[in-house]
């Protein structure tokens, strides 16, 4: 009996509606991923910038658990709830927010059959899930009663103006060149990886993907130099923990995103650990979204932070037309019969 | 009444809902020591009152109760990154006061340090213009280059920042062995990393969207709010108090002053880095050019015993001769001037014949640009607020004394 | 001009990705390495028993009155004592000692406990320097000017 419980608790686990969200890319996951990427963000930037980052704790790793070590302090501190705050969204916004930044996880294919909800509109679903993200940046930022949060929060709804339209329709126009909607079909038919078929639509969901998730150069909605930190500014303690890490869920979804519709995903499949278990398999996908997440975070180092009518001036002059044109190219090409 | 008081205010009075106030506080993240109440009808400017005084240290006070040499470093105090260029107006006016004209090395090494710390000085301004739109590359970068400036001159006077270089009479410190090809590789090791800062950070299209044509000040402007530095030079004014021949070598030799047309932030950067390849120019010149010799004023030079004077000038320092201790100024007035890094500083003592300065009036050069903070953000949007403050070089120790 | 802009953009990102393959790192490991500072570094003051003639120009000259003559009683002669609460190593005292009685140390990363560590009376005036890296076997590393890198630490030789 005890070794039946067991053995059905395994294949509780290793089931992919489980393992998709809570392991592998899921939970665990995005928070190995949240303590490693802020990490490798800031070494990268002491890198270029002649220092040496965070170094000393765990010293022969190189410091590699800073994180870790920040995070426990967030435990540790005083959460202040300033006595004039909104107090229901003060306090369920920032974790309605990161709910909804780690809901997509559970649409995202890891291999061939391996897919923790079989449903024919998994991209929708996926970026659909993201765009309730801002309206809890807004709700952070008027409860907060803080005239810089309530800048923050304007500046939040101008940026998701400028880069939702495009981010969806660049997403779109790879659904058309793929006659599908759902993930996995779309790895399954690229023979040529998406971002040569469609260049323009990569670079666009590329830059959208960015200003998205608010990095350089457009951390507008968090400007340190004008409005302190926005909508987070009243955030202490474990809830400051929880807004600064919401970006970088966010950013780690759209590369997982990024690379099932433009880096041919998860092929070539490792065909070894497939046999082991399905989801190892698709360990590429992982590390082709990491190398990208680390990209992104690198031009933290050369970048600073764009005006907020440049940037809209980026989504709606630049990003739009490319975003119609990337639309007809697909058609084009699928017309054509490429795919 | 306690629910009024915390709630937030707003609304400036009754009617005027669509303007709001701001305060960049000296609580906050890129405020600098200042406070900044700024006025906002939506996203644009239509006011800004700064509010300067929050590190005011009574210099002028105290330089009136401690006796004229003891003055030196306190006065350096009020720009320490720019040392020298504060001090020397200071030790001028004294100089005139006491009539001693310090000989021709010690002239030379004065203008040596004086450009030494210039461009640590505009390093240190353009490295806060690359912060102010969360650049941290070039901040980190200008910050870090600053070192081998500072190193040069903890070689030459001892200290890394608060040299207390000059005296009445000439300098405290001779050149040290090996100077001319240290300061040779820091040239060439600067000019190199002055390309590399327009490849990252004046060349890349985001910063100089952010910085061009922002901030515009027109030259007839300048000329009546009384701008110096950089920012006056950046507009089309060719005013540089190093021209005015009172004080260092800049007679001798052979540079220009960098004058741009434009007067908006970017050119108020760019015109920094013109200035720093011209201090390397003057650089190079001073160290070929100085002349052997003493390096304090024979007057107080004499006074010094022989035994104690010879092997101090043979290790490349000066003894003070013991009157300096109980210096009596002569009584008069005595005006000075002298370019910093962030303009031109002031300086009029008066002195009614005892040990203790009378009255020490200084106008720094940060204070004259205050008024910039009033004139030019209205009319911009909030964002272009950072963008005009890290360019005009602003540094409120200087302005607050 | 638009392809003015990208290619600036291109150039920005390679210099950035030129500094993460080949960074210039200028940190020095302290307290595990320490620089040995420069012949005319003015840290702290050590004080010659023996050579001052209690002139008192020193306590005379200090911009920051940190020294000051200490006089026993029955003695007739005073002697200087440092506050280094309130020095600020500028260096008047030593330039201006007649008989070079005091001197420069180049030691100048002491930490004091407790503020009355901080007065230095005559007698514990002469006691010697050392730094605290330097007794815990830190590496001594000397600068360097270097066209490259601009400042380089090497091992002292």
């Amino acid at each position: 009996m005890c070794m039946g419980l067991v053995s059905s608790l395994v294949r509780l686990v290793l089931s992919p509606q489980f393992f998709g969200p809570i392991v592998f890319p899921g939970l665990v996951t995005v928070l190995a991923v949240l303590l490693s990427i802020i990490w490798v963000e800031r070494k990268i930037a002491a890198r270029v910038q002649m220092r040496v980052g965070p170094l000393y704790i765990l010293r022969p790793l190189g410091g590699a658990i800073q994180m870790l070590a920040d995070g426990l302090r967030f435990f540790f501190q005083e959460f202040i709830v300033p006595e004039t705050v909104d107090r229901v969204p003060f306090l369920l916004a920032p974790v309605v927010a990161m709910s909804f930044a780690m809901l997509p996880f559970a649409f995202v294919p890891l291999a061939p059959n391996f897919k923790p909800y079989t449903v024919p509109y998994s991209m929708p679903a996926f970026l659909g899930l993201n765009t309730v993200i801002p309206l809890t940046v807004l709700a952070m930022a008027w409860g907060s009663n803080n005239k810089f949060s309530i800048q923050g929060g304007i500046r939040e709804a101008y940026m998701t103006i400028a880069y939702e339209a495009v981010l969806f329709i660049s997403a779109y126009s790879m659904a058309l060149l793929y006659h599908t909607l759902d993930f996995a079909e779309m790895v399954e038919a690229q023979k040529v990886p998406g971002i040569l078929l469609n260049p323009i639509s990569a670079l666009v969901f590329f830059i959208a993907m960015i200003m998205s998730a608010g990095k350089l150069p457009f951390d507008i909605v968090e400007g340190e130099q004008e409005i302190v930190a926005g909508p987070f500014t009243e955030y202490s303690g474990i809830a400051f923990g929880l807004t600064m890490g919401i970006g970088y869920v966010q950013l780690y979804g759209f590369t997982l995103a990024f690379t099932l519709m433009y880096l041919s995903g998860w092929e070539p499949l490792v065909a070894p650990l497939y046999s082991i278990y399905p989801a190892l398999g698709g360990i590429l996908l992982f590390v082709k979204a990491y190398l990208l997440l680390v990209f992104i975070v690198f031009l933290r180092a050369v970048y600073g932070r764009y005006r907020l009518d440049q940037a809209l001036r980026i989504g709606w002059r630049t990003l739009f037309p490319l975003a119609i044109v990337s639309v007809f190219l697909s058609i084009a090409l699928g017309v054509i019969g490429v795919v | 009444m306690s629910s009024s008081v915390m709630e937030a205010r707003l609304l400036e009075k009754e009617g005027d809902e669509e303007v709001y106030e701001v305060f960049i506080g000296p609580q906050h993240p890129a405020s600098g020591h200042m406070r900044l109440i700024v006025r906002l009808e939506g996203d644009v400017i239509v006011g800004v009152d700064p509010d300067i005084g929050w590190v005011h240290r009574t210099m002028e006070k105290l330089a009136e109760s401690k006796e004229a040499l003891k003055a030196i470093p306190l006065l350096e105090r009020m720009t320490i990154i720019d040392s020298q260029n504060v001090t020397i107006g200071y030790v001028r006016a004294l100089e005139k006061l006491l009539g001693v004209e310090p000989p021709p090395r010690a002239r030379y090494l004065r203008t040596l340090l004086s450009e030494i710390n210039r461009i640590a000085s505009h390093l240190y301004g353009m490295g806060l213009a690359g912060i102010f739109v969360n650049h941290s590359t070039m901040f980190m970068w200008c910050f870090g280059d600053r070192e081998v400036w500072i190193q040069l001159a903890e070689e030459l006077t001892g200290a890394r920042l608060t040299h207390s270089y000059s005296v009445p009479g000439g300098v405290r410190r001779d050149l040290p062995q090996g100077f001319k090809e240290k300061a040779l590789k820091a040239i060439r090791y600067m000019e190199k990393r002055l390309d590399e800062y327009h490849r990252i950070f004046f060349d890349n299209p985001q910063v100089r969207a952010r910085y061009e044509g922002v901030g515009v000040l027109k030259p007839h402007e300048a000329r009546r709010l009384g701008v110096v530095g950089p920012n006056l030079r950046a507009s089309g004014v060719r005013y540089d108090a190093r021209l005015l021949g009172d004080y260092g070598v800049y007679d001798e030799l052979e540079f220009e002053i960098p004058v741009r047309e434009e007067g908006d932030a970017m050119s108020r950067l760019l015109l920094r880095g013109d200035e720093i390849r011209q201090s390397m120019n003057i650089i190079r010149q001073v160290l070929d050019k100085i002349p052997e010799g003493p390096i304090l004023a024979e007057k107080y030079l004499r006074l010094i015993p022989p035994k104690l004077r010879e092997p101090a000038l043979k290790e490349g320092r000066i003894k003070f001769p013991g009157i300096f201790a109980n210096l009596k100024l002569p009584k008069g007035e005595a005006v000075a001037r002298a370019e910093m890094g962030h303009g031109e500083i002031f300086y009029h003592v008066t002195s009614d014949g005892s040990k203790k300065p009378y009255r020490v009036r200084v106008v720094t050069p940060s204070f004259r640009n205050v008024i910039l903070f009033r004139y030019l953000p209205p009319g911009h949007r909030f964002m272009d607020l950072p963008a005009i403050y890290g360019s005009l070089d602003y540094f409120p120790p200087e302005a607050d004394r | 001009m638009f392809r003015g802009k990208v290619r600036r953009h291109v150039e920005a990102i390679a210099t950035g990705l030129k500094y993460l393959v080949k960074p210039n790192r200028i940190t020095v490991y302290y307290p595990e390495e320490a620089i040995v500072l420069s012949e005319r570094y003015r840290g702290m003051i050590h004080y010659d028993w023996d050579k001052c003639i209690s002139c008192g120009l020193c306590a005379m000259i200090c911009p920051a009155d940190a020294m000051k003559m200490y006089r026993k009683k029955g003695e007739k002669k005073a002697r200087p004592g440092i506050n280094y609460q309130r020095c600020i190593f500028c260096g008047y005292c030593v330039d201006i000692c007649p008989t070079n009685a005091l001197s420069f140390t180049r030691v100048h990363d002491v930490a004091f406990e407790k503020l009355d560590e901080m007065l230095y009376p005559p007698e514990k005036f002469t006691s010697e320097w050392r730094s605290p890296a330097e007794e815990r076997g830190a590496r001594r590393l000397r600068v360097v000017f270097d066209e490259e890198r601009g400042l380089k630490h090497v091992p002292e030789q």
